[in-house]
């Protein structure tokens, strides 16, 4: 295939794809068909999955200098650095090569895991939207579960359908999924808070740090995880002190293998809830990144009595 | 000449205090190492002192033993005037000290009492000839400005206290061919961290290091203190070696891609 067929396909600079499939054959023949546009137009090629399923595809579609293959195990470790980690490549080649990605990401067995998977695939519409990168997301149909596939529709803006590319009806936009239930974000527990402290200005983050250290020592969370999510949670406190309005109040809740923070200000908000999921070149505008990068994920919400919200969790 | 690495509270130091208390305190931690040292404490207060705020009555709050040492003459309090604010007026009082057997010498006072008595420019030049004297005397100066002072001023008072800051969160000290970072770093200090780099690598030679073994956090705009405080240096042709940084300072450097800045290496051994 070549460039002019890409185009034809009616891709835009950046594509991400569904392709809802119940055979292997109905798999092997939409992977082919997107690797071979891939290819044809110059682009770069991963096809990741599990082992067998590589496997399987590696027979089918043979070999390629510009193709590889790649393990889930290696490269989908968890979803904010998988996330992070493409746009650093995407970010590191500055547009040289386009990159085409196709596969599955490992939803495994949990809801909890299925469901952050899914804010990855609703995510990776905002942070990896600016570049030259093509997705082809790839979902069992026979073996996934109805909600994991009713979020696979709201995430990929395109579906792939007996060979033509047509507009998700279900897609949404990263900000609006974030907020349905489906997204299935990551609340503070009904229960009341370990610890609430309110901080009036930046002085006081010094001992909103020591206080969170000090109750969450009586968690059974890994101390590396309690590091990140101390370092974090100070970052959201330091914008809530410098954009927000003080007082920025801190709520801890310490269960013996989960920590969760909120963080909630009086002040207009952070306008985008997607702040720091786009590329920032250091030392630039890093704290929300940092902390979306040291929590694995961060959610921030505007209620609509004014205020902002923004809720880390460890692990 | 330039000392060698020394302990805490010792050469031209920069106090700056965010409140009265933790100005009591450590004047009362400078002043209890002096006397333990066997040195002499010379304190400079205003003519018009009031009680409260007089240095024996901090160090009786803050329980230091002085153990008759204003009765031998060991702490002595001296009234500001204008023949005492001189380079000259400072240099008698000290070879007067070193000529009565002390091994060295102390001296502290407030800012604003230099501030009553000289205009800026006198005060500011006051300050590079002690910080020269503390260079080639056994002599410690430590300079009281309240956070508010000190940050109208951040360059130049961070520049004129080589030695080091002692600030609520944050301590700096001089290190053969660097400098050694303790405490925590966020929002609140961050400048006092940027000023005290850019000071310290002003006279540098073409390496420098930055020992972070001592440091316990540090937040973003620490990360990019240490980035931009250095990097004309760095562009100049200077290279800075951030030692040993635990395990959560490290994280924050790698996350802010610190370590790829040119002309810098983070260095964990």
């Amino acid at each position: 295939m070549t460039a002019l067929a890409a185009h034809e396909s009616g891709r835009d600079v950046f594509s991400h794809d569904l392709l809802l499939h119940d055979s292997d054959l109905a798999l092997v023949q939409g992977t082919r068909a997107f690797v071979q546009e891939g290819l044809g137009s110059g682009g770069s090629v991963l096809v990741h999955s599990t082992e067998s399923q590589v496997a399987m595809l590696h027979r089918a579609l043979g070999s390629h200098p510009r193709l590889t293959y790649g393990l889930d195990q290696d490269l989908y470790q968890s979803p904010i650095a998988t996330l992070f980690h493409y746009q650093r490549v995407l970010e590191d080649s500055s547009g040289s090569t386009a990159l085409w990605a196709t596969g599955t990401v490992p939803l495994g067995e949990q809801r909890a895991a299925q469901d952050a998977w899914a804010r990855y695939e609703s995510l990776v519409n905002e942070a990896l939207g600016p570049y030259a990168f093509h997705g082809l997301c790839t979902y069992d149909t026979r073996v996934l579960p109805a909600h994991v596939i009713a979020a696979a529709k709201a995430t990929h803006p395109h579906m792939d359908t007996g060979g033509e590319r047509r507009p998700s009806p279900d897609y949404q936009h990263p900000a609006g999924f974030l907020a349905t239930p489906l997204a299935g974000a990551p609340r503070p527990p009904s229960a009341a808070p370990t610890l609430v402290m309110n901080l009036l200005g930046v002085r006081d983050l010094v001992q909103g740090r020591h206080h969170l250290r000090r109750v969450m020592e009586s968690s059974a969370v890994p101390s590396p995880v309690v590091g990140d999510l101390l370092t974090a949670t100070n970052e959201v406190l330091t914008n809530g002190l410098r954009h927000g309005a003080p007082p920025v109040r801190l709520e801890v809740w310490v269960q013996p293998a989960k920590v969760t923070c909120r963080v909630t200000d009086r002040g207009s908000g952070i306008g985008d809830p997607l702040s720091g999921y786009r590329y920032a070149e250091p030392p630039g505008p890093m704290g929300l990144r940092a902390a979306r990068h040291l929590c694995g994920e961060i959610l921030i919400s505007n209620p609509p009595g004014g205020g902002c919200s923004v809720v880390l969790t460890a692990p | 000449m330039i000392r060698a690495s020394r302990p805490d509270w010792h050469g031209h130091l920069l106090l700056i205090h965010h409140t009265e208390q933790e100005r009591r305190a450590g004047v009362a931690t400078w002043v209890r190492c002096g006397l333990e040292l066997g040195e002499k404490v010379l304190y400079i207060e205003p003519a018009a002192q009031p009680a409260a705020r007089s240095l024996l009555n901090v160090l009786a709050e803050q329980q230091v033993v002085l153990d008759g040492a204003t009765a031998r003459g060991q702490l002595q309090i001296l009234r500001a005037d204008h023949d005492l604010y001189t380079t000259d007026g400072l240099v008698d009082q000290i070879d007067d000290a070193l000529a009565q057997g002390y091994r060295g010498v102390r001296l502290s006072a407030e800012a604003p009492t230099a501030r009553e008595l000289l205009s800026g420019r006198a005060h500011q030049d006051l300050e590079w000839a002690t910080d020269l004297l503390c260079r080639t005397r056994p002599v410690s100066i430590l300079c009281q400005y309240s956070a508010d002072l000190a940050r109208k001023a951040l360059p130049e008072v961070s520049a004129m206290h080589g030695d080091g800051v002692r600030e609520t969160l944050l301590q700096t000290a001089r290190l053969p061919g660097g400098i050694i970072v303790r405490g925590e770093v966020d929002v609140s200090n961050h400048d006092v961290l940027h000023w005290a780099l850019q000071a310290a690598t002003l006279g540098a030679a073409d390496s420098f290091v930055v020992d972070l073994s001592q440091l316990e956090f540090l937040d973003v705009s620490g990360a990019r203190a240490l980035l931009e405080a250095t990097k004309s240096y760095r562009h100049s042709g200077g290279r800075v070696r951030l030692r040993k940084p635990q395990h959560l300072v490290h994280r924050v450097l790698e996350l802010c891609r610190v370590d790829e800045a040119g002309g810098l290496m983070v260095d964990q051994s």
